[in-house]
């Protein structure tokens, strides 16, 4: 019973780990696995785990609970980012990083942010208030600076911002997935997870703060997103004094977040110490 | 009696305790405390019984007017306090002084000096009627709440943490300031003559509604400063439970539909949704508190704040 539910979870795990297959086949492929493993969940009602098992502790149903497809399939997309990104780097330059990473990249973040409903309905763990500022950076960074002003494309902190954040992000979501599939997860992964942004986080932020930076001149240039006076709601908009004011943002931003990853890591590897 | 201080870990506060007659009242306690320790004054502190580890309940926080020896349940002798530090505080009336002092000054100063020249504007300027009005209706309405301040609020706390000087003053000095900017534009767009005539009439009879409301509230307590609780009534009570906040969000309505800026909307959609987490607060207490049982009356069916929405 043991084996029978360890292979149960190891095949699911390993169903989602293809390497990037265009969208339609993956849905296809899912939705067999997915009748597949109702059809087991409905015969599991008569087959009870042994208590032992790691996966389900004697919880039948437990057995048949798919992992959350959104932790793998973005932890795949991040994997496609930095290989590309990577790729790019090697064959044609930094200027030509954005334009292989775009698509992937726009997707993968604005994904992101349903991490923040999850949050509010408790479906993972992380808390709102650390989540928000990591997700809101990183909408604003793609979509309002890089999205939004060409120019600043071909900067080389693109490259840096793109490997920063795509390593960050496989390392944390296939660690979601690897609990979520077996239970738990290697110690080495959970080492992985809470030190890598000792330097990650160092270098994304420089490389977000810096892309704001240098794109302050092009955002005053063109007059995006921002609305003049007069007009009949008696409002204005300038989005050069809202980059300023995000820039701001970082000033106490950045080392409150830094601190707070700190106290998790020795909260996390020490917990895991004494188990 | 001796009297144990502990903090919430367990430490003593006070080596040896206190020592006090057996008639004394919280508030000789409070008095000793701040005699030995000098720096908690009364009103920082914090006087609780002990709740039994892993209990869930609140803890009885001690009324400074009752004796002692209502809290000893058997033992007269011997009784163990549990002191917080509630921090620096400050009086209400401080506090809302210096909240309100902002917008006051503020708002004129965006008015009559020329302020937009430094966000690139020239000086000369044509200043609407609506612009007028808006500065009068703007400044009587903190003037008065200044006034009711000192004159009319029977407070239910003494004191509030200093933090919240920061907190509410950066609130209030800020919005004023964002406000006052879009309304004493150079480029401001007035609206038609009915509707600032709509907005400014309608939003006078709230302020006056809302002062009512004040003169209400005011006098369900007892001018010694006990606070406490009581079932409102008459007026606009007897439909809403807190007629007060209902009034004051209509009263900058009034003002938005006269003035229409979006930072006066932004305004009117934060205010609404802080005065409302109080008022569900204040609607869920008294219902609690009057809840029908062992004499006490029970709390009529109402709205909370925003009929017929809440």
């Amino acid at each position: 019973n043991f084996l029978l539910c360890f292979l149960f979870s190891l095949s699911r795990y390993l169903l989602f780990q293809f390497p990037f297959t265009p969208i339609p086949l993956y849905n296809l492929l899912y939705s067999v696995a997915k009748l597949g493993l109702l059809f087991v969940q409905v015969n599991s009602l008569s087959f009870r785990c042994v208590s032992k098992c790691p996966i389900c502790h004697g919880h039948p149903f437990r057995c048949s609970q798919a992992p959350l497809p959104f932790h793998l399939q973005l932890d795949r997309l991040h994997r496609l980012v930095l290989f590309l990104a990577l790729k790019s780097l090697k064959e044609s330059g930094h200027e030509h990083v954005y334009n292989a990473v775009e698509k992937p990249l726009l997707l993968a973040q604005s994904a992101a942010a349903l991490e923040i409903l999850h949050g509010l309905i408790g479906l993972v763990r992380s808390p709102v208030s650390s989540t928000l500022p990591q997700v809101g950076s990183r909408l604003y960074l793609t979509w309002g600076i890089l999205w939004s002003f060409p120019e600043i494309r071909t900067h080389i902190l693109v490259s840096s911002l793109v490997i920063s954040w795509s390593i960050t992000e496989i390392i944390r979501y296939s660690f979601f997935g690897m609990k979520e599939a077996f239970g738990f997860a290697p110690s080495w992964h959970l080492w992985l997870r809470y030190s890598s942004f000792l330097v990650l986080y160092p270098t994304g932020i420089s490389s977000e703060v810096g892309l704001v930076y240098f794109a302050l001149p092009y955002i005053k240039g063109s007059e995006k997103y921002s609305v003049r006076m007069p007009n009949k709601w008696n409002f204005s908009l300038d989005y050069f004094y809202l980059a300023i004011l995000a820039l701001g943002f970082y000033v106490p931003g950045s080392p409150h977040l830094y601190r707070y990853m700190l106290a998790q890591r020795k909260r996390a590897l020490s917990k895991s110490k004494k188990e | 009696m001796k009297v144990t201080l502990v903090s919430r870990s367990g430490r003593e506060v006070i080596k040896g305790g206190l020592e006090l007659h057996d008639s004394a009242t919280v508030a000789d306690l409070q008095e000793a405390i701040h005699k030995r320790t000098k720096k908690f004054y009364p009103s920082r502190q914090r006087l609780t019984l002990p709740v039994p580890p892993g209990s869930k309940e609140r803890p009885v926080v001690l009324n400074y007017k009752k004796g002692l020896k209502d809290y000893c349940d058997g033992n007269q002798n011997n009784i163990t306090v549990v002191f917080k530090d509630l921090g620096p505080q400050v009086s209400y009336p401080t506090l809302f002084f210096f909240e309100y002092l902002g917008p006051l000054i503020l708002y004129p100063t965006f008015y009559y000096f020329p302020v937009y020249q430094f966000f690139g504007y020239k000086v000369e300027r044509v200043i609407h009627p609506v612009q007028t009005y808006a500065l009068y209706y703007w400044c009587f309405h903190y003037f008065k709440r200044i006034m009711e301040t000192f004159f009319i609020h029977r407070f239910s706390h003494a004191t509030s943490p200093l933090s919240n000087v920061f907190r509410n003053c950066a609130y209030y000095w800020t919005f004023g300031a964002y406000i006052a900017y879009y309304v004493n534009h150079p480029l401001y767009t007035p609206v038609s003559d009915l509707q600032m005539k709509i907005g400014f009439g309608f939003g006078l009879i709230c302020q006056l509604a809302n002062f009512y409301c004040h003169i209400i509230l005011k006098n369900l307590r007892s001018p010694d400063g006990s606070g406490g609780y009581q079932i409102p009534s008459g007026f606009l009570f007897n439909i809403v439970t807190c007629a007060n906040y209902t009034t004051e969000i209509y009263q900058w309505l009034g003002f938005n539909i006269a003035t229409q800026t979006v930072a006066g909307y932004v305004f009117l959609v934060v205010a609404t949704s802080i005065m409302t987490n109080w008022a569900l607060a204040k609607h869920r207490r008294l219902k609690k508190l009057f809840d029908g049982k062992e004499g006490r009356p029970k709390y009529p069916r109402r709205w909370v704040i925003l009929p017929p929405f809440l």
